[in-house]
């Protein structure tokens, strides 16, 4: 069984925010939903010594989810490759999960009355192809794949890399990996 | 309802409010049978208990996106949210099975064996209404003022505060319609000895939540992270200051310790009202309170950035 | 993409097109079916995106059916600007369109009809084409802003613009004014792969901490419009520590040491004040590049925008490359000239057919002779010599847009009483946005070909609507004078009634007797021509883009060794440009200050303290487009200016603050972004606001004046470029002061 994981560069990544603009059209979402913000830190520092890091959130597909624990009705699942997913047909639309979730993954759709989020591009992945915000990135910033896999980029970059996970210390374990260049490391 | 909230709003508060209300008035209801005697508490309080649980269950089921749907949330095992659904169910037919018994015209309320079992049965399910919620928010990790212990004790303690109240209240009331308890083959509680001393266990309740609350917001400020402090200060000088302070210490704490004081039940009453609407000013601000996540590096100044949802360029072209 | 989409399902077709929004043309998949798109992603196979697609690119398909767009050919009917339209045919139009010019013609000569463009969005050589058929020499683009000037004074000094950088090679690339990481996505993936696989230098010289500069390992945060003082500086460094390549120098150079004695007084002591960077800073970096051998200087452009400045400044850096041998050695800035393997932009124009009596007439050629017929000619001749082609005259050879707009304006020097605007909207991109308003509002006959309703096309006469992305094939060659090129196909045929502008061109040619002319009855077929001499031998242009795709030739280094010399008149790079001299100009670099600036107008920086730059890109947005796709206006949603916390403590300016900026041509206002990325005193602005959900409609137009950066920029013949004729968007003096929450609405 595969165990699906993201490493993101921020030393590549420019804030260009097309991979959200990628997400939002494949995923046909309402406007002022966004599976996948790209944020930016600074520039810190006083000028002219200053740095700057984009950081591209998403859902961080949890080894220990707090939003499958609070979900009354079962429809937040993680599959066994890691994947965390939500079978709308289940969602009521509580938000208990919005609410549990660390990372501001989840977000309420007004207009179906549930609750969706970035599910790694299931059907892509699935058919073996890569989610789209990895495809779309010209900077190759992020890179997906399967973590058993010795061979697989992922597991090279995540093995060779000092890498961090946001909120670590909050103990939900997320498959989503970053890197950061020394700069940014240091603020 | 207008526009829902895209996280947890008023609906929620009013319902761990009512479910602290209600959970906690059975709880009081069953104690009150199996240890200190019969009729200790009016039938109105016992039928209210379990009422208001219902009525809590109602807004919970309005909040959510699919109302229609509401019966998954009894679905999943490890959730919290269906442990407590499924109290809540049970809690509300005990508390109206075990309040029935009050209604002397109905065939059953002679088996007492059986309304005591209600009654251990509305401790149960009672206590963990009126408990649950606080555990629920205690739990969330990233939600830095509900994270930790605390949050528990204090909704606790304000579920039994407004539970012993919404008794007072609920024993006054049928107090002052002794008609209706002879007309309506109702039990009376008029000699409760539990009913007269309420009011007193109230004032010392409301007590301990002034000191506990202070101490949760100074822990929250000053002892613990720079997210908890961030969070806290909204209670000192910040949006939700002037509600807690006014409305739900001073107006839904401190008078009413002074009015159940006195010796007038009428008095009284107009405590435990206060009492009570501070309990649902208070669940109101911690929901709203929840609304500070501890944020993602830069996500705060992209989240600022963004439109609010009323302007033009988002209307025009759909 | 769409979610679950069948890539297998019945009757699916993918066709090889691409992304519309910017130059690079990333390669696009669709996914077509019925003749819909039913889902695009970008080309894994393409050689520029590798897969990668952009924001804007991702918007394809809610570009392509958006409610906005114009479907049908309009003529005006009620007053201009009223919004009130009829719906008439493309022959209709075109029969009027062409009556109306022919009568023109008869009247006041064929130069009284000009044509304005944007940046490189459609076939200019077709506009050419018919232009000069038609008669007229005033045809012109927003070229003067973009790469054209550095084209030109390139192509003077050394016989070819050294625009093709041998990135792979390379040991250090000086970004010079530009910001890929916003404005060029696949330039900025290969300097981060080449960052970490080679340990390139990178070297940024922008006045604000970009996305780029963050991940540079120099950022020179200049003055802005102090380009001119710090390449000055750098050629001194480079000179007289001895950095320069004596050997290329000697073989190659003429004019050395005319250069040399120049330079010496341009220390980097002398630089300093000018430039706000220390001169160490200068030294080191000029160090950086000329010591880290091959290198490359890539054209941003903000040396093209400062104005009257930008000539010297575009001159200068040629010199740079030209002193330390980057120039066509393997890892340099290569000259690879016109390509003699298909037929160029250039012989598709029928430049032959302009009459030396009309392209006398041409404005702004008696101010302005580089870009112009005079500068153009001499340049032209000397490629022919050299290379046996000619660069493309629709954008090196052009009028000059704001004595073309003060011409509608004063009827000086003639009057001009046509305008045909084909991808541009002037009032948002040209600069002096309130002067160009004007001449838009006053010009007798305006036809406009356009996707939307912009301000420009609810002022005209006539709006045709125009195939855009996927419903266009396109041939990226980098305005004509690369020797690659790169083919898409359309995706569908164009939805509605909407045309390639090809086809505008060819048919009112062929209604005003151009009939023989225009042989290629689809734009397709026209490529299939150009493609030809490749012989590749495709039946048709969708077999070349199915089968091949592009065409790179084998890449040829130091071209100078076969063929004798450059392609100059003494055959050597000449650092003292006798082309130039020839023309009336300086054949050194001189030294010349920011349009405004303090230092040599103090009067005027008491009254306007603040250093202004303008005209930057920045993400999701490219010039004035997507501000009508919500999913990627909602990412941007406001106008910004950027501001030290400095400087906005002492106006009492907070973050997100509505400010007006103010300089001596007008005010805007845009909210305030105050961040550490600026010095403290200097302002910069974000170009292309206008708010497409508004009115369009006479006064406001959709507030096109509102928050349009434009509005303070300086087109007057004294702040522009003497040589190219390019005007002020950058080193300006500005003042600026909050928007008063009780301010009534006031007209610009």
């Amino acid at each position: 069984m595969a165990r699906y994981a993201m490493v993101i560069d921020t030393r590549r990544c420019i804030g260009c925010q097309s991979c959200t603009v990628a997400c939002k059209v494949h995923n046909e979402l309402p406007v002022d939903m966004i599976y996948n913000p790209v944020t930016t830190v600074g520039p810190t520092g006083v000028f002219p010594n200053l740095h700057m890091v984009h950081i591209p959130l998403l859902c961080m597909h949890c080894e220990n989810t707090p939003c499958v624990d609070a979900c009354p009705t079962g429809a937040s699942l993680r599959r066994e490759d890691g994947i965390v997913w939500i079978d709308e047909k289940k969602c009521v639309g509580c938000k208990a999960c919005v609410m549990a979730c660390p990372y501001g993954a989840r977000i309420f759709n007004q207009e179906k009355g549930i609750v969706q989020k970035c599910d790694f591009c299931l059907d892509r992945v699935e058919k073996g192809n890569i989610p789209r915000c990895v495809q779309s990135c010209h900077q190759k910033a992020r890179i997906f794949g399967d973590l058993d896999d010795p061979n697989s980029e992922v597991a090279k970059l995540k093995n060779s890399h000092h890498t961090v996970r946001l909120l670590d210390e909050l103990g939900s374990k997320p498959s989503v990996f970053y890197i950061y260049g020394l700069e940014a490391r240091m603020k | 309802m207008s526009r829902k909230h895209d996280e947890w709003g008023w609906m929620l508060a009013a319902d761990f409010f009512f479910a602290g209300l209600g959970g906690a008035m059975l709880a009081i209801a069953g104690i009150a049978d199996l240890f200190l005697g019969d009729a200790q508490t009016s039938v109105l309080g016992n039928f209210a208990g379990a009422i208001f649980i219902a009525i809590g269950a109602g807004l919970l089921i309005l909040e959510l996106g699919r109302p229609f749907q509401a019966f998954r949330v009894f679905m999943n095992p490890k959730s919290i949210l269906t442990f407590g659904a499924w109290n809540m169910t049970f809690a509300i037919i005990a508390g109206l099975l075990f309040a029935s018994f009050g209604i002397t015209i109905l065939p059953w309320s002679g088996f007492i064996l059986v309304r005591k079992f209600l009654a251990a049965f509305c401790v149960i399910f009672g206590l963990v209404v009126a408990t649950y919620p606080g555990v629920l928010l205690a739990r969330h990790k990233a939600r830095p003022f509900w994270n930790g212990p605390g949050i528990m004790v204090l909704f606790f303690l304000s579920s039994f505060i407004t539970g012993m109240a919404g008794h007072i209240l609920s024993g006054y009331v049928i107090g002052e319609s002794s008609w209706f308890i002879a007309e309506g083959y109702i039990v009376s509680s008029f000699s409760s000895l539990v009913l007269q001393d309420l009011p007193h266990l109230t004032a010392i309740m409301l007590l301990f939540q002034l000191i506990f609350w202070a101490g949760y917001i100074w822990i929250k400020r000053s002892g613990g992270t720079e997210r908890e402090a961030e969070a806290a200060q909204r209670w000192v000088n910040g949006d939700l200051s002037a509600s807690f302070q006014l409305g739900f210490i001073l107006l839904g704490t401190i008078v009413p310790i002074v009015l159940l004081l006195f010796t007038t039940p009428a008095i009284h009453s107009v405590g435990a009202c206060l009492a009570i609407l501070g309990g649902a000013i208070m669940r109101y601000l911690v929901v709203r309170a929840g609304e500070d996540r501890t944020w993602l590096p830069g996500e705060q100044k992209y989240r600022s950035r963004l439109p609010v949802g009323d302007e033009e360029f988002l209307k025009v072209w759909k | 993409m769409k979610r679950n989409f069948d890539f297998e399902q019945e009757g699916i077709q993918v066709k090889k097109s691409c992304c519309y929004f910017c130059h690079q043309n990333c390669g696009v998949l669709a996914y077509v079916k019925d003749d819909k798109v039913l889902a695009i992603e970008g080309d894994p196979d393409f050689p520029t995106n590798t897969g990668g697609l952009c924001c804007r690119g991702n918007i394809a398909l809610l570009h392509l059916d958006h409610p906005d767009r114009i479907n049908y050919p309009l003529k005006r009917i009620g007053k201009r600007g009223e919004g009130k339209w009829q719906r008439i045919s493309w022959d209709q139009a075109l029969d009027e369109i062409a009556a109306k010019l022919a009568q023109i013609r008869e009247e006041y000569g064929a130069e009284a009809v000009a044509t304005a463009g944007g940046t490189q969005r459609t076939d200019d050589w077709a506009r050419r084409r018919f232009m000069n058929l038609f008669g007229s020499p005033n045809g012109f683009h927003n070229s003067h802003l973009c790469w054209i000037p550095t084209f030109m004074i390139e192509t003077a000094v050394c016989g070819w613009s050294p625009f093709e950088i041998d990135l792979a090679n390379s040991r250090c690339i000086v970004l010079w004014g530009q910001n890929p990481g916003a404005s060029n996505m696949p330039e900025m993936h290969h300097l981060s792969e080449l960052k970490q696989k080679n340990g390139l230098k990178i070297i940024t010289i922008d006045p604000r901490f970009t996305e780029t500069a963050a991940k540079s390992d120099l950022w020179l945060p200049l003055r802005p419009g102090s380009d001119l003082a710090l390449a000055l500086a750098w050629l001194h460094v480079i000179i007289y520590e001895g950095l320069y390549d004596p050997v290329f120098v000697e073989n190659y150079c003429e004019g050395f040491g005319e250069l040399a004695n120049h330079v010496e007084q341009f220390t980097p002591e002398w630089a300093e004040p000018l430039t706000w960077l220390s001169a160490d800073l200068i030294r080191e970096s000029a160090r950086m590049y000329a010591m880290n051998k091959p290198g490359n200087i890539q054209w941003g452009v903000a040396m093209d925008q400062q104005g009257r400045a930008s000539g010297a400044a575009i001159h200068a850096r040629i010199l740079i490359r030209a002193i330390t041998g980057n120039l066509d050695v393997p890892g340099s800035d290569l000259l690879t000239g016109p390509s003699l393997e298909f037929i160029t932009d250039e012989e598709m124009e029928a430049n032959e057919y302009l009459s030396e009596e009309q392209k006398a007439k041409q404005i702004g050629a008696d101010k302005f002779k580089l870009l112009t017929w005079p500068g153009y000619s001499k340049i032209a001749e000397m490629s022919k010599k050299y290379w046996g082609k000619a660069p493309t005259a629709e954008w090196m050879c052009e009028a000059h847009p704001p004595s073309v707009f003060r011409a509608i304006l004063t009827g000086d020097p003639y009057p001009v009483k046509a305008l045909l605007v084909s991808a541009t909207n002037p009032v948002n991109s040209y600069g002096e946005s309130k002067l160009v308003l004007e001449a838009l509002r006053a010009v007798d006959f305006m036809v406009t070909c356009e996707y939307w309703m912009t301000p420009t096309a609810a002022l005209s006469d006539y709006v045709l609507p125009i195939a855009g992305a996927l419903e266009r094939p396109t041939i990226t060659s980098s305005y004509g004078c690369s020797d690659f090129l790169l083919a898409s196909q359309r995706a569908i045929k164009p939805m509605y009634e909407r045309r390639n502008d090809y086809n505008f061109w060819r048919d009112l040619g062929i209604r005003l007797g151009q009939e023989d002319m225009w042989p290629w009855e689809t734009v397709e077929d026209a490529y299939l021509h150009k493609l030809e001499p490749l012989g590749y031998g495709s039946d048709s242009y969708d077999e070349f883009v199915e089968y091949w795709r592009f065409h790179f030739p084998e890449r040829q280094y130091q071209k100078y060794l076969d063929k004798g010399g450059f392609g100059t008149p003494s055959g050597k790079i000449e650092l003292y440009s006798s082309v130039l001299k020839d023309l009336g100009y300086s054949p050194l670099p001189e030294y010349v200050g920011p349009v405004e600036n303090e230092i040599d107008h103090p009067e005027l920086a008491k009254e306007y303290p603040l250093v202004l730059s303008t005209g930057n890109g920045f993400m999701p947005f490219h010039h004035s487009e997507h501000f009508q796709i919500p999913d990627v206006r909602f990412l941007n949603s406001e106008p910004y200016f950027q501001i030290n916390p400095e400087t906005a403590e002492e106006y009492g300016i907070k973050e997100g603050d509505w400010v007006w900026i103010e300089t001596q041509r007008g005010r805007m206002k845009q909210k305030a972004d105050v961040t550490q990325a600026v010095a403290p005193r200097v302002i910069i602005t974000q170009r292309g606001w206008w708010f497409p959900e508004r009115k369009m409609e006479e006064p406001d137009l959709a507030g096109c004046l509102e928050s349009n950066t434009n509005v303070l920029t300086s087109t007057r013949d004294e702040d522009c470029c003497p040589l190219s004729g390019t005007w002020a968007n950058r080193g300006l003096l500005c003042k600026i002061y909050k928007v008063d929450s009780t301010e009534q609405k006031e007209d610009n």
